[in-house]
C-alpha cells in the first residue's frame, strides 16, 4: 500500500464563469512511487485544470487528494504551501519565473525557503541543476534576458531543487527542441529510476508519452 | 522571524524600482519634517509667551484678598430671623500679610519650589514737575526678586544690585521715564493714597517689553517701601513663588492652602487667557502635523497597493512554490518598514534643517529678534515613532491583502 504516492478519488470540478461548466467529471487514479507518468489528451480536455488540483494549488474541487498518505483535501492554504515547498516540484505550462531575479536565484528560492541545506550548498546544487540542463553559462543572467526554451529549463531546474517526491510538469518540454526535450526526458527517467521520484507530465509529444511507464488519457474531463 | 530569503525578496523589490521607493519615502520624510517643524515652532511660541508672562507674573502668588463678606454680621448669629441692616459698612480690615516670616518658613519646607520673594506693592502717583502718572511701586528684595523674575536682565541703565544699598533709590520703567521726562539721577516724587509724599532718585531704568509694566512700574528696596507705609519688618503685600514646573501648580496650592490664612492663587487662575492660548496652539500644532502624517501614510498605502498590483503574478508564483501567506505579508511589510525608517531618518534631519532656517527669520517684536523655535528631543522621538506606526499600518493593509492572493486564479490567467 505505501508504494502508492499519490491517489485521487472522484475529483469533480466546476467553473462558474462565464457559466456553470463541469471541467473534471469524477477522476480517480493512483500513482506509484518512482513511476514516470504521462497525461495526454486533446487541448481543452482539462489536463491543466487537473494538474492544478494535483499540485494542491487549486482547492476548489470535490473528491479527495492524498499524497504520501496525507489527505490534502480541506487543508489550509498555509499548510498546503509548506507541503508543496517540500514535496512537489512544479513546471508550469507557461514558465513562471520571478523576472527581477537571476536564473540561479530563481532556482535557489524554493530551497532557501525550505532551509534544509545551507545557502552555499543550495547554490552548489542549483548550479549543478542548471549545468545538467545546459544553462551553466546563463546562471547569473536575469531570466527576462533568456529565450523561451532557456526559461523553461530554468523552471525545470527550479522544480528539482528540493528533491521533491513528485515532479509535476504541464508540458515541460513544450518550448524545447528535440535535443533538449531528450535531455529533459533522460533527467526525468533517471530521477524516477535512481531516486524513486515520481514524475507526472502533461505532454502533446507522442514519442515522449510512449517512452513513459504509463499513459493516462483524458477526454472531456474524464479518463479513458 | 524574517527569514533571509524574504528579506532578499524585499530588498530586490525596493531596489528594482528605486523611483517608486523614493516617492514613498518622501511622503514619510515630508510628514515627519513638517511635524518636527510645527511642534518646534509652536512650543517655541508657547515658551516665549511664558517667558514674557512670567517676567511679571509668578507661578503662585500669596496675598490678602480682603475679608469675607461681613456686611450682615447679625445674620450669621441669627440665621433664621429676619434682620435688616440699613446702609451697612465694612469696617477697615487689615491689609497685607502681617506674619510673613512664618509663611516664608512654611514655604522653604515645600518641594518643587525653585524660589520665592516678598514684595510690598503700593499704588501711587508718580510726579515730576507738572507731570503726574498713576502706577505701582514695588518694594522688593533685590536678590530673590531677580531669582524669581529674572528682573536684573531687563535693566537698560543702572545696576540692579545698587538698590540694595540705596534706600532713596528707585528703578523706573522705560515708558514711565519717557512720559515723566526722567533721566538717570533725576528726582521723582511719589504720593501714596494715604497722602504721604517722598522723593526718590532714579538710579536705574528697565524695560520688560510688556508695555503696561514699563509704563506703570517702579522698584524700590523693600525696607524703603515699609518705611513709606510706616509698617514693621514683617509686613509684605505679596509673596511670589516660582516652581519647577509652571504647568503643575495645583499640588503645592493644595498643600499650603489650609495652613496659610491668605489667598493662594496660581497664575492659571488669574490668567485663563494665557492657558487657553497655549493649549489651543498645542492643539492646532498637533492636529495639523498629525494630518500631514496621516496624508503621508495614505501615500504609502497607495504606493504599496500599486506595488502589490504590479507584482501580483510574482506573489502567485512565490505562493505556488510554497511561500505562506505570512511570508508574503513579511516581504511587503518589511518594505514598508524600511521605507518608514529611511523616510523617518531623512525627515528628522530635514525637520531640523527647516527649524534652523525658520529660527533665523528676523522677527523684531516684544524683545524677540528671530522667530522662536525649540528643539526638544522628545518631539523628535515622537515624530519618528508616529511615522513608523503610520507606515506600519499603511503597509500592513496592502501586505495583508497580498497574503490572501489565490495563486491558481492568477496563474491560470
Ligand atoms: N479560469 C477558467 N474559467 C473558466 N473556464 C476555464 C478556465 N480555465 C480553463 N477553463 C476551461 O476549462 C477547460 C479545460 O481547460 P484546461 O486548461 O484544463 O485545458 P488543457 O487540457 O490544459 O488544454 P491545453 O492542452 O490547451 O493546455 C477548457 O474548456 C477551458 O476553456
Ligand atoms: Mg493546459
Amino acid at each position: 500500500m505505501n508504494d502508492i504516492i499519490l491517489k485521487v478519488d472522484n475529483i469533480v470540478k466546476h467553473f462558474y464563469e462565464p457559466e456553470k461548466f463541469q471541467v473534471l467529471k469524477g477522476i480517480s487514479f493512483e500513482v506509484k512511487e518512482g513511476e514516470f507518468l504521462a497525461l495526454v489528451g486533446k487541448s481543452g480536455c482539462g489536463k491543466s485544470t487537473l494538474m492544478y488540483v494535483l499540485s494542491t494549488m487549486d482547492t476548489d474541487y470535490e473528491g479527495t487528494l492524498t499524497i504520501k498518505d496525507t489527505v490534502l483535501t480541506n487543508q489550509s492554504q498555509n499548510q498546503l504551501a509548506a507541503f508543496r515547498n517540500e514535496n512537489i516540484g512544479f513546471v508550469f505550462q507557461f514558465h513562471y519565473l520571478l523576472p527581477e531575479f537571476s536564473a540561479l536565484e530563481n532556482v535557489m528560492i524554493p530551497a532557501l525557503k525550505l532551509k534544509k541545506y545551507a545557502k552555499a550548498e543550495i547554490e552548489e546544487r542549483a548550479y549543478k541543476n542548471l549545468e545538467m540542463l545546459g544553462l551553466k553559462d546563463q546562471a547569473l543572467k536575469k531570466v527576462t534576458k533568456l529565450s523561451g526554451g532557456q526559461q523553461q529549463r530554468v523552471a525545470i531546474a527550479r522544480a528539482l531543487i528540493n528533491d521533491p517526491a513528485i515532479i509535476m510538469g504541464d508540458e515541460p518540454t513544450g518550448n524545447l527542441d528535440t535535443v533538449n526535450t531528450q535531455i529533459v526526458f533522460d533527467i526525468f527517467r533517471e530521477l524516477a529510476k535512481e531516486r524513486k521520484q515520481t514524475i507526472i507530465a502533461v505532454t502533446h509529444d507522442d514519442d515522449f508519452a510512449n517512452n513513459c511507464d504509463r499513459i493516462i488519457e483524458m477526454k472531456d474531463g474524464q479518463i479513458v | 522571524m524574517f527569514s533571509s530569503i524574504n528579506n532578499r525578496i524585499s530588498q530586490i523589490h525596493l531596489t528594482s524600482n528605486v523611483k517608486q521607493t523614493i516617492v514613498a519615502m518622501l511622503g514619510v520624510t515630508f510628514g515627519i519634517s513638517m511635524y518636527i517643524f510645527m511642534t518646534g515652532f509652536m512650543t517655541g511660541v508657547n515658551d516665549i509667551q511664558a517667558d514674557l508672562a512670567f517676567s511679571a507674573l509668578a507661578h503662585v502668588r500669596i496675598y490678602n484678598d480682603g475679608p469675607a463678606d461681613n456686611s450682615n454680621i447679625a445674620k450669621k448669629v441669627f440665621p433664621n430671623d429676619l434682620i435688616n441692616v440699613r446702609n451697612a459698612k465694612v469696617i477697615k480690615y487689615t491689609d497685607g500679610i502681617k506674619n510673613s516670616t512664618s509663611i516664608l518658613n512654611t514655604l522653604s519646607k515645600q518641594k518643587d519650589i525653585t524660589g520665592f520673594t516678598s514684595q510690598v506693592n503700593i499704588n501711587v502717583f508718580f510726579k515730576n514737575a507738572g507731570n503726574k502718572l498713576n502706577g505701582l511701586v514695588s518694594g522688593i528684595d533685590v536678590v530673590s526678586e531677580d531669582k524669581v523674575f529674572g528682573s536684573a536682565k531687563h535693566m537698560l541703565q543702572g545696576n540692579w544690585n545698587e538698590l540694595k544699598y540705596k534706600s532713596d533709590g528707585i528703578f523706573v520703567g522705560v515708558e514711565l521715564a519717557r512720559i515723566l521726562g526722567l533721566k538717570m539721577n533725576d528726582n521723582v516724587n511719589i504720593l501714596t493714597s494715604e497722602g504721604i509724599s517722598r522723593n526718590y532718585k532714579v538710579i536705574g531704568i528697565f524695560r520688560t517689553d510688556v508695555y503696561n509694566v514699563d509704563k506703570t512700574k517702579a522698584y524700590i528696596a523693600i525696607n524703603a517701601a515699609r518705611q513709606l507705609l510706616g509698617v514693621n519688618q514683617d509686613y509684605v503685600t505679596d509673596i511670589q513663588i516660582d516652581m519647577v514646573d509652571y504647568n503643575n501648580t495645583q499640588p503645592l496650592i493644595d498643600n499650603i492652602k489650609a495652613i496659610i490664612p491668605y489667598k493662594v492663587e496660581s497664575w492659571q487662575m488669574g490668567n485663563q487667557q494665557l492657558v487657553a492660548g497655549s493649549s489651543l496652539r498645542d492643539t492646532i500644532a498637533k492636529a495639523v502635523s498629525l494630518t500631514i502624517l496621516l496624508v503621508a501614510g495614505f501615500g504609502i498605502y497607495n504606493i504599496m497597493n500599486m506595488t502589490i498590483n504590479q507584482k501580483i503574478r510574482e506573489i502567485a508564483i512565490l505562493k505556488a512554490m510554497g511561500f505562506s501567506g505570512g511570508d508574503v505579508t513579511k516581504i511587503f511589510l518589511t518594505q514598508a518598514i524600511i521605507i518608514g525608517i529611511l523616510g523617518g531618518i531623512v525627515g528628522i534631519i530635514l525637520g531640523n534643517i527647516i527649524s534652523h532656517l525658520v529660527n533665523r527669520v528676523k522677527f523684531e517684536v516684544a524683545g524677540m529678534h528671530h522667530l522662536p523655535m525649540t528643539y526638544y528631543p522628545h518631539n523628535y522621538v515622537f515624530a519618528f515613532m508616529f511615522g513608523l506606526i503610520t507606515t506600519f499600518v499603511a503597509g500592513y493593509l496592502p501586505a495583508h491583502k497580498a497574503s490572501k492572493i489565490d495563486p491558481v486564479s492568477i496563474l491560470r490567467g
